[in-house]
């Protein structure tokens, strides 16, 4: 494809799209960091890029920031091209991984860099300092040496810092990662609390799924340089584009088989000796008679039927033996083996152990669930 | 117990026995610029400030430190923009010569300083510069540059690449970033260098004794030349000022970077 026919197009379009990626690529030597990407994302809302380590979302952050050119492709800041405009000159602010403050400044004077770059006047610039240190909850420390502060202080100046000088966009480069699990995610919050205050166009990167669906307005989820899916964190959750996304994000059981007959959106298939029936997943499910697939079911789907309840209430019932019991504090996962689904291993959760007791391995149960919630690719 | 004890009884006599050889010397020199006495003697006859008083009514020695003085300024105002910038670049970039480079960068240790002095010689000759002061300071920054390349390159590969995006992306244009990002950063690197290549530079005496004439010398220059007519305690004191000047410079830097930073750089 040429350049000429994405040029302008997505841009000139709609005033409301802050960032708009149009068929990017990103080679190195002959290794695809990342492969035609495309999406817009319109002004003010949070995005997070999720996916696993190596999958290209810092390549793809950096390219937005300007560090390096896409090898294929153009990208567009508020319907600008800006492939030829180097990262000094375009208005985005970034937090970097391994945060990247200055060492020698203190905490101030690196709020105050990218207003003294801007040859904002000396009265503007501590202003703007002192209230960037408030909207952070830093006011006071100003004057500490950047090693002085603790990780989460740090964080806090490096994202007044990026907003010092009211970009018209954030990016996030998973700078919450080497946090601990409770102060991460108080900074998530905390995050989500000032890109609401500021209303800043803000791209996140993670490949922590939690952080993904409770901060975000849109996940894109990528894989191996690929954009698997981008939709509304509950639409990535509930109606997964393909195995990998469904796989990727929250707590998922595959049962493998062969179609046996596709009916509009319904796909029949058989596992093991069983028949079992799903929705086709995806948006161009290409499934036929004959074919292998996996389907894939969320562990909060599957139901243990203990005695108070009927079977009646699922439409698949099967049998299964606890291989292992796992107490996670507010839930247990067992993980089962159904021997009449070709010995497929099964996760399922338990809420409330404390009401009831326990499976111990060994012990035979039966699992039910509906063939709704099954996401057959 | 016993063998800790023995053992530790031999680490403590091997320290002792080191600082003993290397000091010797130095408390000799100290001891001898304090005596009353008119030769060189250990221990000391008397004590007095006497010699100090010489040297310094000695207008020869006087501006002969003055001289040695202007010879390491040069040199390290020259090394400091030369190395400073060559160990980023060889640091940053891949460079095609790296190879090459590394080797150069022996060269203090493999190439005999007089070799290297003759070759001066003779290049400051043709130009017609033989037996002026400033050349020496250009031909000591040339030696020894690799010192400074050393120290500067020790901080410059601890550099988190990300602080030079970083500042871009808060709106630096590349200048910009190298002065008030990439700079400071090498700062303990720098000034390690240049206080090394100040010292080396001030206590030339090869090179110095090739370029200079009698007119001109540099002070080891002259303390050899006095040397050589009779050895009398004013050479001991001067000796002193000399190691004090040193000694001022290695607490000058510890007190700017640290002496760790000194000692760890390669
Ligand atoms: N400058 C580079 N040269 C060569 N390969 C690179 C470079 N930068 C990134 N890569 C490769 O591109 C892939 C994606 O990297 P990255 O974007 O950092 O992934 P992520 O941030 O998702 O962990 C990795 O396999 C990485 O090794
Ligand atoms: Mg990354």
């Amino acid at each position: 494809m040429t350049l000429s026919s994405v040029d302008r197009e997505p841009a000139d379009a709609d005033p409301t799209i802050a960032v708009s990626v149009r068929n990017v690529g990103m080679r190195y030597g002959d290794f695809d960091a990342v492969k035609d990407a495309s999406f817009d994302l319109p002004k003010g809302k949070f995005l997070t890029i999720l996916g696993p380590s190596g999958s290209g979302k810092t390549t793809l952050l950096r390219l937005i920031a300007g560090f390096g050119e896409p090898t294929t492709g153009e990208i567009f800041i508020n319907g600008e091209p800006v492939n030829a405009v180097p990262a000094h000159r375009r208005a985005i602010g970034m937090v970097f991984q391994r945060l990247a403050l200055f060492p020698h400044m203190t905490a101030a004077q690196n709020i105050a860099f990218p207003l003294k770059m801007r040859r904002r006047d000396a009265r503007t610039i501590a202003d703007q300092v002192e209230r960037y240190l408030d909207l952070v909850k830093l006011g006071g420390y100003g004057g500490r040496r950047i090693d002085a502060l603790s990780g989460g202080q740090q964080q806090r100046v490096a994202i007044a810092r990026a907003l010092v000088f009211e970009p018209d966009l954030l990016l996030l480069d998973e700078p919450l990662a080497a946090l601990d699990v409770k102060l991460r995610e108080e900074m998530q919050l905390e995050f989500r609390r000032i890109q609401k205050e500021l209303g800043v166009t803000t791209i996140n990167v993670t490949h922590d799924q939690r952080e993904a669906l409770v901060v975000s307005d849109e996940v894109i989820v990528m894989n191996d340089g690929v954009i698997q899916q981008k939709a509304q964190p509950i639409l990535a959750y509930r109606k997964p584009e393909n195995a990998f996304v469904a796989n990727f994000i929250g707590v998922t059981n595959f049962v493998h088989g062969i179609v046996t007959g596709v009916d509009g959106g319904v796909v029949a298939f058989r596992s093991g000796g069983k028949d079992l029936r799903g929705i086709a997943g995806g948006s161009a499910p290409q499934l036929a008679e004959g074919a292998q697939c996996s389907a894939a079911i969320r562990a909060e789907q599957i139901r243990i039927v203990t005695g108070g309840e009927t079977p009646d209430r699922f439409e698949i019932v099967v049998e299964g033996v606890i291989a292992d019991t796992i107490f996670e504090g507010e839930r247990i996962v067992y993980e089962i083996t159904v021997p009449q689904l070709a010995e497929a291993s099964l996760r399922v959760f338990d809420h409330d152990p404390a009401a009831h007791t326990q499976f111990q391995p060994g012990a035979r149960i039966q699992l039910g669930w509906n063939s709704k919630d099954m996401h057959v690719f | 117990m016993t063998g800790s004890r023995s053992k530790s009884i031999i680490i403590w006599t091997f320290v002792i026995a080191s600082i003993v050889i290397l000091s010797a010397p130095t408390i000799v020199v100290l001891g001898a610029s304090f005596t009353a006495g008119n030769i060189i003697t250990f221990p000391p006859e008397g004590l007095s400030l006497k010699w100090y008083g010489t040297i310094f009514g000695a207008a020869g020695l006087r501006q002969a430190f003055l001289r040695s003085l202007y010879v390491a300024t040069i040199c390290t105002a020259i090394s400091i923009p030369v190395g400073t910038l060559a160990a980023i670049a060889l640091t940053k970039y891949k460079i095609r010569f790296a190879n090459s480079i590394q080797i150069y960068l022996l060269l203090p240790f493999t190439i005999p300083l007089i070799s290297q002095g003759i070759g001066m010689m003779l290049f400051f000759g043709e130009m017609g510069l033989a037996g002026q002061l400033w050349p020496v300071g250009v031909a000591c920054s040339v030696i020894n540059i690799p010192f400074m390349i050393w120290a500067v390159t020790a901080s410059a590969s601890n550099l988190n690449p990300d602080l030079e995006l970083a500042a871009a992306n808060c709106g630096a244009p590349p200048l910009q970033t190298f002065l008030y990002v990439t700079l400071p950063a090498v700062m303990p690197g720098v000034i390690t260098g240049s206080l090394l290549m100040f010292i080396l530079a001030l206590n030339e005496f090869l090179v110095s004794m090739l370029l200079v004439d009698a007119r001109n010398v540099t002070l080891p220059v002259q303390i050899y030349n006095n040397i050589r007519s009779i050895i009398t305690p004013d050479l001991a004191a001067v000796s002193v000022v000399f190691i004090v000047s040193a000694g001022i410079v290695i607490a000058l830097l510890d007190r700017l970077v640290g002496l760790d930073i000194f000692l760890k750089s390669k």
